[in-house]
């Protein structure tokens, strides 16, 4: 467990070279760093090595240290920083969308982790109502919580985008429509917890609530397919070009390691609350030591 | 819009930037701060 953090970092700085490095090394400064591997297969590396990251940051992280997701924050800041430059002064304005189009640089990244957070929630709760281990009813509280932030900072994305290319702020489309009701669901879970007090009960129904809201994630992911729907679809490496690669890229490797750090830094809090609620109070102590 | 392409729009790429900014800000400090709180209070 102790050098699943530094395997994870191994492991992102593997998904950042084939995600990122070898992209900008083409573009900035024409060099081939691919080392002869083709693009497709770099894309694919760098999304399960970043994904095996984000399991070995989660996964190995004990809850009793604040400084792995603090490093993790910082180093996302970063990221976010070069993407964000790339996204708004080097990159160049979309034929159709122009100059708004950049807003997609942070909005498909925060769509992509707000459904990782939930998914993350979602295995959470599944690992929780097996092993009854209260670690995982923290990462799920954090993950929840995150989620829940990163999906409202998802539809006030969508609405600043929706306005000047659909002319509203607001439709009641199918994905966004999808994306409302799972904001909705995981705020009521969130409130869920509030109102328990038994740590056992409110560990047990969130999981089971938190298990039936996953189900519209796949909905959400889906519904610009399934439906006849004013959103667009979802693009790939071979659909978007490369010049929007760059700030796209940076910002996704940054916010993942936002979301990261979020969940670790709030389960930590959840950790923290569930010791103190489980500890003895003061009287019964002092109590205790008169009969010693 | 012209001609079904968006033109203008800095303002709207701006607030969507500084809204993304202000959420990820705002909770990551309230994040730190709250978890001060929590080691605080089991000291």
């Amino acid at each position: 467990m102790k050098r699943a953090f530094p395997l994870g970092v191994a492991l992102f700085a593997v998904a950042v070279y084939c995600g990122l490095i070898v992209t900008a090394g083409e573009q900035y400064l024409h060099a081939d760093l691919s080392l002869g591997i083709p693009t497709g297969i770099r894309t694919l590396t760098a999304f399960l090595a970043g994904l095996a990251a984000v399991i070995l940051f989660l996964g190995g992280d004990d809850l009793t240290d604040s400084s792995k997701p603090k490093i993790l924050l910082g180093i996302g800041v970063a990221f976010i920083l070069i993407g964000s430059y790339f996204g708004l002064f080097v990159a160049p304005p979309e034929q159709y969308m122009g100059e708004t189009q950049r807003i997609m640089y942070v909005h498909v990244p925060t769509a992509w982790f707000a459904l990782l957070a939930m998914t993350i929630a979602f295995v959470s709760a599944i690992v929780f109502l097996f092993r009854t281990d209260f670690k995982w009813d923290a990462r799920m509280e954090g993950s929840i919580e995150t989620g829940v932030v990163f999906a409202f900072l998802l539809c006030c994305q969508g609405a600043i985008w929706a306005k000047p290319t659909w002319g509203v702020w607001w439709d009641w489309d199918p994905r966004l429509t999808t994306t409302a009701v799972l904001l909705f669901a995981f705020v009521g879970i969130l409130a869920l917890r509030k109102f328990v007090d038994d740590p056992v009960k409110r560990g047990i129904w969130s999981a089971v609530a938190t298990i039936i809201a996953f189900v519209d994630v796949p909905i959400v992911y889906f519904s610009v397919k399934w439906w006849n729907s004013l959103h667009q679809q979802q693009s790939s490496p071979d659909t978007v070009s490369k010049p929007f690669w760059i700030p796209l890229r940076a910002n996704a490797f940054g916010i993942l390691l936002l979301m990261t750090a979020f969940i670790m830094l709030r389960a930590r809090i959840s950790a923290l609350r569930l010791k103190h609620e489980l500890a003895p109070p003061p009287l019964a102590e002092a109590q205790l030591g008169e009969v010693v | 819009m012209s001609g079904g392409v968006v033109t203008g729009g800095w303002s709207f790429v701006v607030a969507a930037y500084a809204v993304t900014a202000a959420v990820f800000l705002i909770y990551g400090v309230t994040l730190i701060a709250r978890l001060r709180d929590e080691e605080r209070r089991s000291q």
